[in-house]
């Protein structure tokens, strides 16, 4: 098997554990097969997804962002307090994705320039960024954004829906969620950015092996930081869409949602150890860890145990993995 | 003091005792299809030096994989003492006393060299280690071998030979009697083979069965009884040393005669000088370091190992920033700060250290190529060309004779000699005006150390100027215009070499002669 093979079948086995779960669900219960539970799940997927993304390209580097949690909860009341203090939604949105984009300059730096490993560098900036955002709210959900504020996180294209005879609306088709369709375009963008392009194969350059990409002439420090910068943008992405689709800003939310987008990125591939890892694995990879949560959702089983099946999951993939490489 | 060994020194030869201590037969192994050893036999006696010669992709690696029982054979049959054995783990083969030394020493670094000796079978007082124990038997380990290492000593502060005498203690410690050596001289210097040789010596001696793969064949005259040699996995031939000559090893490995060593030089270097640094010095490294390098030529950088010339070269290339100096190319003053700049302006340095610095193991050989010239298979927006990709590397495979099954196989699945040529077509495919060749041969085979040589030759004739850091000095004297002669950390000398043998090589690299003003 040579290595595209070897990724096929990892991206098969990832692939049908997907329609596995899909399939067990189905039978549990009645309402998981259907249109709008399929829109509920991928709209929570978003979240991890994008994220994933992100955690995929700064892995691929060989390094960790677990900071994106806390910068997103940032992200998010910075949004909603410029658009509370009277700035128009788009622009306050773009404040919180800056946000984003600027703790991904820190990380960068602290991890290029100064030399940090990846591990401590991002750690640093999770509770710097969670304490920021704790300290600006006072540690309070900020809501009642308007319904402009709420368009982007729960509007979709194509709904339709005539309004009935009772003033309810009549939907006939729920429409693609704007997050789902900003997942989609996020990921097919990032992905031609790796396969195809001079700076994803310098990415997987840097995790092969950072020494010979730079005897090579490679910029990798610029190369790295810009995965820093992806990762951080996106999380401030996160961020602004989350609390649009709740139409509240919580200094609280995303917790743990680093580990989510780490485990999203294993589970699809991703090799913590640098150099491998691919976006259509990390997107499958989410909708695994999504699927799983509703599916035991729906089945009724509770929150811890759904932590459990979890972490149980990610270590099944990581041993699998791992088992067909020692051969 | 160098080359020119008696033939053979006979203290060292008694004869090893006749019946074989392991037997190896019909070997046969696959990977994926690929057939890497094909119905091998290979016999072993105590007592003896037994060299294992054959080409890059011959199958030496894998056959002592094999017997050292870090890979399982598909046929054939290992008997050992009088036994059918198999080894199913490296811990398994040496509790029956057969260890392996790897070409890449295997030593965790932050231990001490006791702890190192004895890793995972420390002796222990209860649940404690005995350390009082543990060095004395790891002193008695190194007494046995005549070396001055310090129990105590951390590895990561020995040098690379000091290593491997410590992965020999280590399969002393063992009780090996079946010790194999994978190119143990590649990176040792001269006075430290020879205190290897004097530790094989001296292990052959007490009874141990030594398997020694080397690339160095001169060398192996002084310490090898038989030599088996291996073609495209299949066994070749096996017999006295002492009876065949050198040539005919050779012509047995690559299978066919080999005229010369070096092909007769076509480029004709210019006056024009092309390269110049003044006053090169990075503080402790290495001092006021500076030579011209003209159009055309090839110029040697000799020196023992540590003299600095590896390290002048980084400098130029921007790997290490040096604290002083200048270097112009084609008249016009650098500021290099980056491997990037260099290369920009059209200099590049070949690595020593292939799998340190010169290749991403885990990608393909296609993406390796075209690493230091993104630009050269991708479009203006930065998007990569596949197509084009694939071919470049193909016509490199093609001219080169790289053996991989397609382009798009992973490099770390390649032999050592073909992930070299894989390091040298990236550079090839990056034009540029100076190449620096840091031990492009080392550990390359025969027939394929020629292609390089001619390569060097080659691109000198284009008008390119190309340095040669080399520490076989053979390989300096039949293949360089002009010679710099490195010693501790100075330039001592620059050398016409049709005019220059090498004892004044020599005399000059350990110091001996005068200096000269270069």
């Amino acid at each position: 098997m040579n290595d595209k093979q070897k990724d096929l079948f990892q991206k098969f086995a990832a692939l049908a554990s997907l329609f596995g779960l899909t399939i067990v669900f189905a039978f549990v219960s009645d309402a998981f097969l259907t249109v709008g539970n399929g829109m509920t799940v991928a709209l929570q997927v978003t979240s991890i997804a994008y994220l994933g993304i992100g955690a995929t390209c700064v892995i691929i580097t060989g390094g960790i962002d677990l900071s994106v949690g806390a910068i997103l909860a940032l992200s998010g009341v910075v949004s909603a307090l410029a658009v509370k203090a009277g700035a128009p939604v788009p622009a306050g949105m773009l404040a919180g994705v800056l946000v984003g984009a600027l703790c991904g300059v820190v990380n960068g730096v602290a991890v290029t320039w100064l030399r940090l490993p990846p591990f401590i560098a991002t750690l640093g900036m999770m509770l710097v960024a969670r304490g920021v955002a704790l300290q600006i709210t006072d540690a309070k959900a900020i809501g009642s954004l308007g319904d402009s504020f709420a368009e982007i996180g729960n509007g979709s294209l194509w709904r339709v829906a005539t309004v009935g005879a009772d003033g309810f609306p009549d939907v006939s088709f729920p429409g693609i969620p704007y997050p789902v369709l900003l997942m989609v375009l996020l990921a097919v963008a990032v992905a031609v950015m790796l396969n195809r392009t001079t700076l994803g194969r310098h990415l997987y350059a840097i995790g092969s092996n950072s020494e010979a990409a730079r005897l090579s002439g490679v910029n990798v420090r610029g190369v790295t930081l810009f995965a820093y910068v992806l990762s951080g943008t996106l999380a401030g992405l996160t961020g602004c869409v989350l609390a649009s689709r709740l139409v509240t800003a919580q200094p609280s939310e995303g917790l743990m949602y680093e580990l989510d987008a780490i485990a999203a990125a294993v589970i699809g591939g991703t090799s913590l150890s640098g150099g491998v890892g691919t976006i259509s694995g990390t997107v499958i990879g989410a909708f695994v860890i999504g699927i799983l949560r509703n599916g035991l959702n729906m089945g009724g089983v509770s929150a811890f145990t759904q932590q459990i099946v979890i972490g149980m999951v990610i270590l099944l993939t990581v041993w699998i993995d791992q088992m067909r490489h020692r051969r | 003091m160098l080359v020119k060994w008696p033939y053979q020194t006979s203290d060292m030869r008694e004869p090893a005792t006749a019946s074989p201590l392991l037997a190896l037969t019909g070997i046969t192994k696959r990977f994926l299809g690929v057939t890497a050893l094909n119905g091998v036999s290979f016999e072993l006696r105590r007592g003896e030096v037994h060299a294992l010669c054959g080409e890059n992709g011959a199958g030496k690696s894998t056959l002592m994989k094999i017997l050292s029982g870090q890979l399982q054979p598909d046929a054939g049959e290992i008997v050992y003492k009088g036994a059918p054995v198999r080894f199913a783990s490296t811990p398994q083969a040496q509790a029956a006393g057969v260890a392996m030394i790897h070409q890449e020493l295997n030593l965790v670094p932050h231990l001490s060299v006791a702890e190192n000796i004895f890793l995972a079978r420390e002796p222990r007082r209860g649940p404690f280690i005995d350390r009082r124990r543990l060095h004395a038997e790891s002193r008695r380990c190194l007494d046995r071998l005549g070396v001055d290492i310090a129990p105590q000593a951390i590895v990561r502060t020995l040098s690379v030979a000091q290593r491997q005498m410590v992965e020999i203690a280590k399969a002393l410690s063992i009780d090996a009697e079946v010790l194999i050596m994978d190119e143990p001289t590649s990176s040792l210097t001269e006075s430290e083979t020879e205190l290897l040789f004097k530790v094989i010596a001296e292990l052959r001696r007490a009874g141990v069965a030594l398997v020694y793969i080397s690339h160095r064949l001169d060398e192996m005259a002084r310490i090898v009884d038989r030599v088996t040699v291996l073609r495209d996995g299949r066994h070749v031939s096996t017999g006295d040393f002492a009876a065949s000559s050198v040539d005919e090893v050779v012509e047995r490995m690559v299978g066919r005669a080999l005229e010369d060593k070096f092909p007769p030089p076509t480029r004709v270097p210019s006056s024009e000088v092309l390269l110049s640094v003044r006053g090169l010095a990075r503080r402790g490294v290495f001092e006021d370091v500076g030579f011209e390098l003209r159009r055309g030529e090839i110029l040697g950088f000799a020196g023992l190992m540590g003299a600095g010339r590896t390290e002048v070269a980084r400098a130029v290339f921007g790997a290490d920033l040096p604290d002083t100096g200048t270097v112009r190319l084609g008249g016009e003053a650098l500021q290099i700060r980056s491997p990037r700049d260099a290369i920009r302006h059209g200099i590049a340095y070949l690595s020593e250290d292939r799998k340190g610095h010169g290749l991403a193991l885990n990608m393909t050989v296609a993406h390796n190529v075209s690493l230091a010239n993104m630009a050269g298979v991708a479009n203006a927006l930065g998007f990569i060309r596949f197509e084009r990709e694939a071919s470049v590397a193909q016509r490199y495979i093609d001219s080169l004779a790289i053996r991989t099954p397609s382009t798009r196989q992973a490099v770390r699945l390649l032999s050592g000699g073909n992930q070299q040529k894989v390091v040298i077509a990236k550079w090839l495919f990056r034009d540029s005006r100076v190449l620096f060749f840091d031990e492009p041969t080392r550990g390359i085979d025969v027939g394929a150390k020629y292609a390089i040589y001619k390569l060097l030759d080659e691109l000198a004739a284009q008008g390119i100027g190309v340095v040669l850091i080399s520490s076989e000095l053979p390989e300096i004297l039949g293949m360089t215009d002009r010679v710099a002669v490195f010693h501790a950390g100075r330039l001592r000398t620059v050398l016409d070499t049709r005019h220059t043998d090498q004892e004044e090589v020599m005399q000059h690299a350990s110091g001996l002669a005068a200096t000269e003003t270069p």
